[in-house]
């Protein structure tokens, strides 16, 4: 059993309902934890080019979630083409913190669970790739 | 692109997803498409399940009945049955969600409801939500508040992100026809202020905690409705128990 793939598919898994959740919502969410969720997500940088950034949080999460399913299925060590969306997604979620807590001064909880799981992703996919993997071409392909 | 022994490889950057899926395909192992659409599946039912558990809440209408103060500015026929008391903050993007609603309610039922709007600015997380206060008790000095509150609410999310709004203002009252002068000046005057801390007085003292605070017949609203549809069946409530 692949750990890192098991762990980063049920991350991964927690960032879609999360993301979903966020770009279903219509009207004001639920904040108990923070107090500023719709402040963040009514803000002038909740949304780039129109799309709703959680949709770009979901597109993240179902490509990392379908990279650790074919890695777990055997088809192939695909989380090794993790590393860089992982490394991207970290930077943008440091910013979008970065402007909650200096921009916005007000936090999100569901974004803010969202940069963690993101953070998440990132650690296990840099993790992977300090051991070495052998080249997906030097694989002999197990007869079918 | 290599192939060897039936199998399809790609050596670039970009994951070969279609590749590997292909690769499944041909060996009949679609295992991995199932298992990826029955995530994205269970995930979109989780997540549905999370926003009903929160819609499912019935907005309320409590038993108790609050001081909400007077000195709001009213809109509606003055002897509608219910009275809509409103605690609001111009920048606070849940006021800003409720505004259509609130207008829609009204001119469903302009001889049933009445608004009336009470500033209650959170300076300490909206920067511009004082000023906006000032620029609409100013309008108001000129006979136009509730021009300059739809104005403030229809362009929330162009001013209220800016550091400072105050010119956006100014702009909004010579779009209103204001004398743009005595508009600058009733801003900064300390009746406009006082009148706008006054509201928040009367805010605290009716225990308003968030923004919008809604009351029906001086009775709080909790949970809020999130549509005109819940939003009207709560006031034919408020009908009902006067």
């Amino acid at each position: 059993m692949n750990l890192r793939a098991a762990a980063t598919a049920v991350v991964a898994f927690l960032g879609m309902v999360d993301a979903m959740f966020l770009a279903s919502s219509h009207g004001p969410v639920p904040c108990r934890l923070t107090g500023g969720c719709n402040d963040v997500l009514h803000s002038a940088y909740s949304s780039v080019g129109g799309v709703p950034l959680p949709w770009f949080g979901l597109a993240f999460y179902l490509f990392a979630f379908s990279l650790a399913v074919l890695d777990l299925t055997g088809a192939g060590r695909a989380l090794r083409w993790l590393f860089w969306p992982a490394l991207a997604g970290f930077l943008v979620s440091v910013g979008l913190v970065g402007i909650q807590a200096f921009v916005l001064k007000a936090f999100c909880e569901y974004c803010l669970a969202s940069a963690g799981l993101v953070t998440t992703i990132f650690a296990i996919s840099m993790f992977s790739r300090l051991r070495p993997i052998p080249d997906i071409l030097q694989r002999t392909p197990s007869p079918d | 692109m290599i192939f060897e022994s039936g199998q399809v490889y790609c050596k670039g950057f970009f994951p070969p997803i279609s590749i590997m899926i292909l690769n499944h395909m041909q060996g009949k192992k679609s295992l991995p498409i199932v298992i990826i659409v029955a995530g994205v599946v269970l995930a979109a039912g989780a997540a549905f399940l999370l926003r009903r558990s929160d819609a499912d809440t019935p907005p309320k209408i409590e038993d108790r009945v609050v001081d909400t103060g007077a000195g709001g500015h009213l809109r509606g026929a003055p002897d509608a049955r219910v009275t809509l008391v409103e605690y609001g903050d111009f920048q606070c993007p849940s006021c800003g969600y409720y505004f259509p609603i609130v207008e829609s309610l009204l001119e469903g039922a302009p001889d049933l409801v009445k608004l009336e709007f009470h500033h209650f600015p959170l300076i300490q997380v909206h920067p511009n939500a004082l000023p906006a206060a000032l620029a609409a008790e100013a309008a108001a000095e000129q006979g136009k508040f509730w021009e300059m509150h739809d104005l403030l609410f229809q362009s929330q999310t162009a001013w209220s992100a800016k550091p400072s709004a105050e010119e956006d203002f100014v702009v909004m009252a010579q779009r209103l026809g204001l004398d743009s002068e005595k508009f600058k000046q009733s801003m900064k005057s300390d009746e406009t202020r006082a009148r706008v801390l006054k509201d928040v007085e009367r805010g605290r003292a009716a225990q308003v905690e968030g923004t919008p605070s809604f009351f029906i017949n001086g009775r709080p609203v909790h949970p809020l409705p999130q549509s005109v549809q819940a939003f009207k069946q709560i006031v034919e409530e408020g009908v009902a128990s006067k």
